[in-house]
């Protein structure tokens, strides 16, 4: 493991803390710190699927909790998106949290994290699409060179 | 990849109440670098560092856990595989010290490495306001049977020596080390056979392994 962005929630947690999450929604209301726990856990999931609805349930969350726990929200909202790559909202909510704590060491690293994925996957689609003119550009050449020959 | 010359990866957790100052420790340690009003860590944070020791490099990484109550319930899994503790407490706050027995006791609790190496840190001795002296620190790390030392992230007193004796201590500690680094480099390097072999050097270690020394000879 190299950074936060690549921690992988093991399944006996995400389990766990779905069955509370779900024993809460049969209940009258779900109790906040249940709901981040659960969200926490999702964030973390590999699959994508997961990722969004814990997005989605931190979403809510931020609507409705207290200004400590809105910091929290923040934080794994920023992260969630990174690892879905959705790299330009995952900045949103990083740099939403710096408005507030604008010193905050730990969010500063995760910004830079952000921006370096951000760079390295923007290169690496230009190079897929600067491959794929070059193989255009190939095939166009051997068929210019064979339409020549015949 | 930078893991060319890593002999191993040690897992190393860091515990204990808030505002003790895990993640300056953490900071001064990684950066060197000390900031004054530092926030409350969100969740869990994760730092690594390569450190040398015994003339090869290790990989430290870094747990940095939240202190604050509503995380608690979520840091238990981040103990698995835990090689070495720091368990922190603040000099300056008594409270903080009553409860290293609690976060001992969560430690054993979810460790599943029964000889994970605990190091019992008294920070911020830079203060004035002492609370807790150096004798009762002493006492504690004795009972647990964990190393000691007194820190200050400020002045960068005793910081550098906490990881090393820290870590020394790991790598003195048969089969707490040998079969994680063949699991980590494993996973990382699958298909180059000469790197897994690399993890058995640690077995030479073993031999000046000294059980007696349960506190830090840096401590001073």
């Amino acid at each position: 493991m190299e950074d936060v962005l690549d921690e992988i929630v093991s399944t006996e947690d995400l389990k766990k803390f779905e069955i509370m999450y779900n024993k809460q929604l049969q209940g009258e209301a779900v109790d906040t710190n249940i709901q981040f726990q659960y969200a926490w856990c999702l964030v973390r999931s590999k699959y994508p699927v997961d990722i969004r609805k814990g997005i989605m349930l931190l979403e809510d969350l931020f609507n409705k909790t207290g200004e400590t726990e809105k910091r929290d929200c923040l934080y794994y909202l920023a992260i969630g998106n990174a690892r879905i790559k959705k790299y330009p909202e995952a900045m949103k909510y990083v740099k939403a949290f710096l408005q507030l704590e604008p010193s905050n060491e730990q969010v500063q690293r995760l910004e830079l994290l952000i921006k370096k994925k951000m760079e390295r996957e923007g290169l690496k689609g230009m190079a897929i699409a600067g491959g794929v003119i070059v193989g255009i550009a190939s095939v166009l050449g051997l068929g210019i060179a064979m339409a020549k020959k015949g | 990849m930078d893991q060319d010359d890593v002999l191993t990866i040690l897992k190393i957790l860091m515990i204990g109440e808030s505002n003790v100052g895990k993640s300056s420790i953490l900071l001064r340690f990684t950066e060197d670098e000390f900031h004054d009003n530092i926030q409350n860590t969100v969740g869990m944070d994760y730092k690594s560092k390569k450190m040398s020791i015994d003339g090869g490099t290790v990989k430290l990484a870094i747990w940095d856990t939240a202190g604050q109550e509503r995380f608690r319930t979520l840091t238990p899994n981040y103990y698995r595989d835990g090689q070495g503790a720091i368990l922190v407490f603040d000099v300056t706050d008594r409270t903080s010290f009553t409860k290293l027995d609690m976060w001992l006791t969560e430690l054993h609790t979810y460790s599943n490495k029964p000889d994970i190496v605990k190091m019992v840190v008294g920070n911020k001795i830079d203060l004035p306001n002492r609370q807790v002296t150096t004798e009762e620190g002493l006492q504690f790390a004795r009972r647990h049977q964990t190393l000691y030392i007194e820190s200050s992230a400020k002045t960068a007193d005793g910081i550098m020596c906490c990881f090393e004796e820290l870590v020394q201590k790991i790598i003195q500690t048969p089969g707490l080390w040998d079969g994680y680094s063949y699991e980590a480099l494993n996973n990382m390097n699958s298909n180059n056979g000469p790197r897994q072999r690399l993890g058995k050097r640690g077995i030479q270690l073993t031999d000046d392994y000294e059980p007696d020394n349960t506190y830090s000879s840096c401590y001073c």
